[in-house]
């Protein structure tokens, strides 16, 4: 198909590489340097898209970020993209776009036809016409979603692969148009570390479409001459198709650069990283971010042919591409006269300039005039005719403010209008860091607020427009940003850069151009055309009692598309300023936020997915329990093996099986993940017993003790056994999860509030491997690995410790049972812990040695009433409140952290919930864990909670079910029945007992 | 340890997670070798009592670090600083004897800890080693100076989703030192992050 719109002037275009692409499922061709939107104009598509409310046809007004009307969907399948602008996506062989919005199609449109749909959806229509009934929103949201049509998210896995880079550099200069890339040279010539990323496939901003000479040669190549001469530092990094969309405290930012985008869906084939985000840390960063051109506001100025004059410019001067062939030209100001120029240069018609200015005689002004071209002052274009395409303009006379039509209306056919209300800084990145944007009357324009991190904005993005000012203010902050940053003087190195730049007359501010009739009765006159909010809904909305811009961005919707209103926002301010009867200043703007455009789940994920979304901590024996079929439990990061099946095994027979093994013979579990911190030093014993509600002051070398840790509140935080190794020194056992917690804590106390105690902490958790060897033929197992410990029970008692050697390793025995049996609990440096694991279930071999996981040592432990922290306690625990006083030194010389909380009223009441058992009337139901408890079940609700379930299991030694709960004054009830209600409306009797199921003398372990 | 006809074997932290611990090539542009050293060991002490740095140099034969973020090397011994009275002494040498060693020559309030089981060192090299460490850590390496064969720069830091001791060589390799239980994730996040 025949290119029509297709200049001979190529622009940066190939045009030699013909490249084929499919838009809504029609084939077409554009070429090497085309964006989607050059490529679709270039082509003659006029309609892009439906829009969002009225379901209006949509044509494409930008050439960048700003775009509101070309939103596609790209490809299909897992790799699809949603909400693309067209003008943001680089053309690549086999491309494959549709339109997000055009239900059924674009160009035959029920919704177009139910033209009535629109008046659904007025101002605050979500907050109107679907707030009741309630119940019907369900089916209102999915009808307005289907109509709105905000493209598809794949529903298969991201085939892509991403990541993220930590950056760090001195200047970070966002974007490279001519401003940004002089600061740029100046920082690294001053030898700063330099970054400068830019969001375009290549440098140069707005000279990337520019007519202008600089020191003599065509932007282009000045462009590509600076480009060169940046690449010869190596202390700069030039970031290409990567925008700057975050601005966040300490000067951290972020960037998102597409890295295979250019190339096709999944061109990385899973290999390539498709997108990368850069989290920069830099000590300066200069802002050249351009600016935005405004619209101007007419009636129906969202028919397609209505364009910004800009973009008007780029298609022909950077694409070589004419979106038209009769074009009418709107505006405020002289800057817009080039759109004009370029136009008559490309060969085609300007039927007319109109300026709402009474008498522009401006040097480019005169340029146009020279040229034999129509201008007519005092003019605006009220309103655009046309359906799918412009037909015509209709013109007429404006009063000197713009503000109301003196005269005749005027019928001019044309097929293109581009309009110019002057240009808006692109503050946005400004705003991020919190900076009020300041309105000023003088550019017709925002300005970036005072700084609020160290950052500069230069260039147009500051209200800076002409290009020679941009390009000094640009170089200046370039060798002040290297001189904040440590490096140079500050003084600009190079000289400046030669240009002729035409003088300019005064822009009018105007916003909303008049109509014949009132905003309300006339045509839409549309701000915001993604969200397709007009110039009558604003002051509908004020009508109403919206004053804050804020709220009135919220009723109307305005800015709240993918665009963000970067071309509506400020008309929609004006607009609104307008209609407050106030000034701009005084009705501001809304805030900017991250992000600035659209930003990928991908990309922020990285490589946090799958098996490395978070880090597998692996004991020393790990291959051991993999290759014996365990299963595993994640305890913290740490993969724990959770029980041990035989073939055809479930999880209640396995464990019945090492639990009975355990008690009848003997088992063996992976401790290692234990936390254990070695303490040293004079004050160590001093130290640990203000630490432990216990005392250690007496715990001789060789032995060990119990202890439990409270925070300050009285409140059990961590419980483990600490041994003395010898004078001074010791080791501390915790739980798993509470093993950097309880380091943390002892440094805490240590570094802050008893500096003067001598005493060094260090974290030997993955030093050792522990194997615990527990049940009655535990010590017939050791025994035949270790010779020389004497293992016998007047010489090797329970609590022990001794060191020696188990098969051939050196190793530290201790005598601790969590289990209640007999137990051997074996520490050898990690290294040979699958070894000396392999050597004991080698040992174990004749007594059957039944290795068990978590599973069983719970169950086992709940036998035996042994709590476990974070289970059976939630932080609202006393020691008192677990039926554990015993274990609360009364007379210590010195407090112990919690100490003053346990005499409190609240922690000496009388019904606390207190840790007791429960056994089901019925032995084979298991309470479900967290089962609330009740005294009486036909108590009406709101019943009277007294507790719950904490642990609970079917126990193969009791031949019943058991259960640990906290019940309101618990240990004074043993004996009274309570209920669960379950989640089916059953209710389960229990009876309170003794948390102590098994062995209650506890003479098992002590043998 | 008691001759009872026991074989002990050892397995380094990447035992199995790296298969191939040698895979040296010159066109690599990332090389990825676990060097386990035979000894660990973590020294708590007063960096002011002339008679501690003393004595450590009489044992190792390696000056203390006393510049944060500096290791200071000896042929194959090498003493990281970790923090104001915290150092990382590793050495090819046995553990249990450099600590007694240490033991015998250290007076007062100090602290030596056989960590050797529970660490292990990863030497990373090739011209892709600063991107790599760009993905892997928001510290800012590019910072460094270059590093002597005596001495240089080191630092305890993120490393990916977990931490690690990260030092410069001489011949700008760098060495991770990292926890046992780990190194298998870090050692996944390598490969991954090399491909």
């Amino acid at each position: 198909m025949k290119q029509l719109n297709r200049l001979p002037n190529a622009g940066r275009t190939n045009p030699d590489q013909n490249i084929n692409f499919t838009f809504n499922g029609k084939a077409y061709q554009g070429v090497m340097g085309d964006t989607l939107a050059s490529a679709l104009l270039a082509n003659g598509v006029d309609v892009v898209g439906r829009s969002f409310k009225y379901s209006r046809p949509r044509g494409i007004v930008g050439h960048g970020a700003e775009e509101p009307n070309g939103i596609i969907q790209l490809g299909s399948g897992a790799a699809t993209v949603p909400n693309l602008k067209v003008t943001q996506v680089e053309l690549y062989e086999g491309l494959e776009a549709s339109s997000v919005n055009g239900w059924p199609t674009i160009n035959f449109d029920l919704m177009g036809i139910m033209g009535w749909f629109g008046r659904l959806m007025p101002p605050g229509f979500y907050y109107k016409t679907f707030m009741y009934p309630q119940k019907l929103w369900m089916t209102y949201e999915h009808f307005i979603r289907k109509a709105a049509g905000l493209g598809k998210t794949p529903v298969e896995a991201d085939p892509d692969v991403y990541d993220k880079l930590n950056q760090h550099c001195d200047v970070l200069v966002v974007g490279a148009g001519p401003a940004g890339l002089v600061a740029a040279r100046e920082a690294a010539e001053a030898g700063a570390r330099v970054i400068i990323a830019d969001e375009q496939s290549e440098f140069g901003g707005s000279l990337l479409a520019s007519t202008q000479i600089l020191n003599g040669v065509s932007a282009s190549q000045w462009v590509a001459d600076m480009v060169e001469q940046l690449k010869r530092y190596n202390n700069v990094q030039q970031l290409p198709r990567s925008t700057v969309f975050g601005y966040y405290d300490h000067n951290f930012l972020t960037i998102l650069e597409k890295r295979t985008d250019h190339l096709g869906l999944s061109a990385g084939k899973g290999q390539r990283v498709r997108q990368r985000l850069h989290r920069v840390r830099a000590k300066q960063v200069v802002l050249a971010t351009g600016a935005f051109e405004r619209p101007l506001v007419f009636a129906h100025n969202d028919i397609p042919g209505v364009m910004q004059a800009s973009s008007v410019s780029t298609y022909v001067n950077r694409y070589g591409v004419a979106p038209g062939s009769k074009l009418i030209l709107a505006t405020t100001n002289d800057n817009a006269y080039q759109t004009a120029i370029d136009w008559h240069t490309a060969g085609r018609d300007v039927v007319a300039v109109v300026d709402s200015r009474q008498s522009p005689n401006g040097e480019l002004v005169e340029q146009v005039r020279a040229l034999g071209i129509q201008i007519a002052v005092g003019h605006g274009v009220i309103e655009a005719k046309g359906g799918k395409r412009v037909r015509a303009a209709m013109v007429a006379p404006l009063n000197e403010s713009g503000s109301a039509i003196t005269g005749e209306v005027k019928r001019l056919p044309c097929d293109l209008i581009a309009t110019s209300g002057g240009w808006s800084a692109a503050i946005h990145l400004s705003s991020h860091t919190g900076a009020k944007p300041v309105w000023d009357e003088s550019i017709v324009s925002f300005r970036p607020g005072d700084s609020k991190q160290q950052e500069c904005s230069v260039g147009a993005c500051n209200g800076t427009f002409g290009l020679r000012d941009g390009l000094i203010e640009g170089a200046t902050a370039g060798a002040k940003a290297a001189q904040l940053a440590g490096f140079g003087l500050g003084a600009v190195q190079f000289s400046p850069v030669e240009l002729v730049e035409l003088t300019q007359e005064p822009q009018q501010a105007l916003f909303l151009v008049p109509h014949s009739r009132p905003p309300s009765r006339a045509p839409s006159q549309f701000v915001d055309l993604q969200l397709d909010v007009s110039a009558g809904g604003i002051e509908l909305a004020v009508r109403e009692g919206f004053e804050s811009v804020e709220h009135v961005k919220r009723y109307t919707a305005l800015g709240f598309g993918t665009d963000q209103g970067k071309l509506g926002n400020i008309n929609g301010m004006a607009i609104l300023a307008n209609a407050l009867n106030q000034s701009i200043s005084e009705t501001g703007t809304t805030i900017f936020r991250p992000s600035y455009t659209p930003t990928t789940f991908g990309a922020i994920a990285g490589r946090d997915v799958g098996e490395l979304f978070d880090p597998e901590r692996y004991t020393s024996a790990h291959r051991w329990h993999v290759e014996q079929g365990a299963k595993f439990e994640d305890v913290g990061q740490w993969k724990r093996p959770w029980y041990f099946p035989k073939v055809n095994e479930t999880l209640d027979q396995a464990v019945n099986r090492e639990c009975l093994a355990v008690r009848n013979s003997v088992g063996i579990l992976d401790a290692s993940t234990l936390g254990k911190i070695d303490i040293q030093g004079p004050d160590a014993a001093e130290f640990i017993t203000r630490m432990y509600t216990n005392s250690y002051l007496k715990l001789a070398a060789g032995k060990c003790r119990y202890g439990v840790m409270l925070k300050e509140d009285g409140m059990i935080f961590d419980d483990g056994v600490c041994a003395c190794l010898s004078e001074n020194h010791y080791l501390m056992f915790t739980t798993t999860g509470g093993a950097a917690g309880v380091l943390a804590w002892l440094e805490l106390w240590q570094q802050t509030e008893w500096p003067e105690l001598q005493v060094y902490f260090t974290s030997v958790t993955d030093h050792w491997a522990t194997a615990t060897v527990t049940g009655p033929n535990a010590r017939k197992v050791v025994a035949k690995v270790c010779q020389d410990i004497d293992l016998t029970p007047d010489q090797f008692g329970f609590m022990d410790w001794r060191d020696g050697t188990v098969a051939g390793v050196a190793a530290r025995v201790f005598r601790i049972s969590f289990t209640g049996e007999l137990s051997f609990e074996i520490n050898v440096p990690a290294n040979y812990g699958r070894y000396v694991w392999e050597a004991l279930i080698e040992a174990g071999k004749e007594f059957d040695i039944t290795p068990y996981g978590t599973e069983t040592m719970h169950v086992l432990r709940a036998e035996k009433g042994f709590i476990i922290v974070g289970q059976d306690t939630d932080g609202s625990m006393t020691p008192a409140d677990m039926n554990m006083d015993w274990i609360v030194g009364k007379n210590k010389a010195f407090s112990f952290i919690g100490q003053r909380s346990l005499s409190r009223s609240d922690t000496l009441r009388d019904n606390r919930k207190q840790l007791v058992g429960l056994k089901t009337i019925d032995p084979n139901i298991v309470l479900p864990e967290g089962a609330q408890i009740v005294s009486d079940p036909k108590q009406p609700i709101p019943m009277s909670m007294q507790g719950h379930v904490t642990s609970s299991y079917y126990s193969a030694n009791m031949g019943h079910s058991i259960a640990l709960a906290v019940v309101k004054g618990g240990l004074n009830r043993l004996g009274d029945t309570v209920y669960c209600p379950a989640a089916d409306g059953a209710t389960v009797p229990a009876q309170i007992v003794s948390s102590v199921f098994y062995d209650p003398k506890g003479e098992r372990q002590n043998v | 340890m008691s001759n009872t006809g026991h074989q002990p074997r050892s397995e380094s932290p990447l035992h199995y997670g790296l298969t191939s611990q040698v895979t040296e090539n010159a066109s690599s542009s990332l090389v990825v070798r676990e060097i386990h050293q035979g000894c660990h060991l973590t020294l708590r002490g007063d960096s002011g009592d002339t008679q501690f740095a003393h004595a450590v140099l009489q044992v190792t034969d390696v000056t203390l670090p006393t510049k944060p973020g500096t290791y200071i090397r000896s042929g194959n011994t090498s003493i990281y600083w970790l923090g104001p009275n915290e150092w990382l002494v590793t050495a090819a040498s046995d553990a249990l004897s450099l600590e007694s060693a240490l033991r015998q020559e250290l007076k007062g309030h100090v602290a030596v800890v056989d960590v050797s089981g529970g660490q292990t060192q990863v030497n990373l090299s090739g011209e892709q080693v600063g991107s790599l460490l760009k993905k892997a850590s928001v510290y800012d390496f590019g910072s460094w100076a270059e590093a002597s064969d005596q001495s240089g720069r080191c630092t305890q830091t993120t490393f990916a989703s977990a931490s690690a001791l990260v030092a410069k060589n001489a011949d700008g390799s760098v060495d991770l030192i990292i926890r046992r239980s780990f190194s298998d994730y870090i050692m996944r996040w390598l490969l991954d992050a090399a491909r």
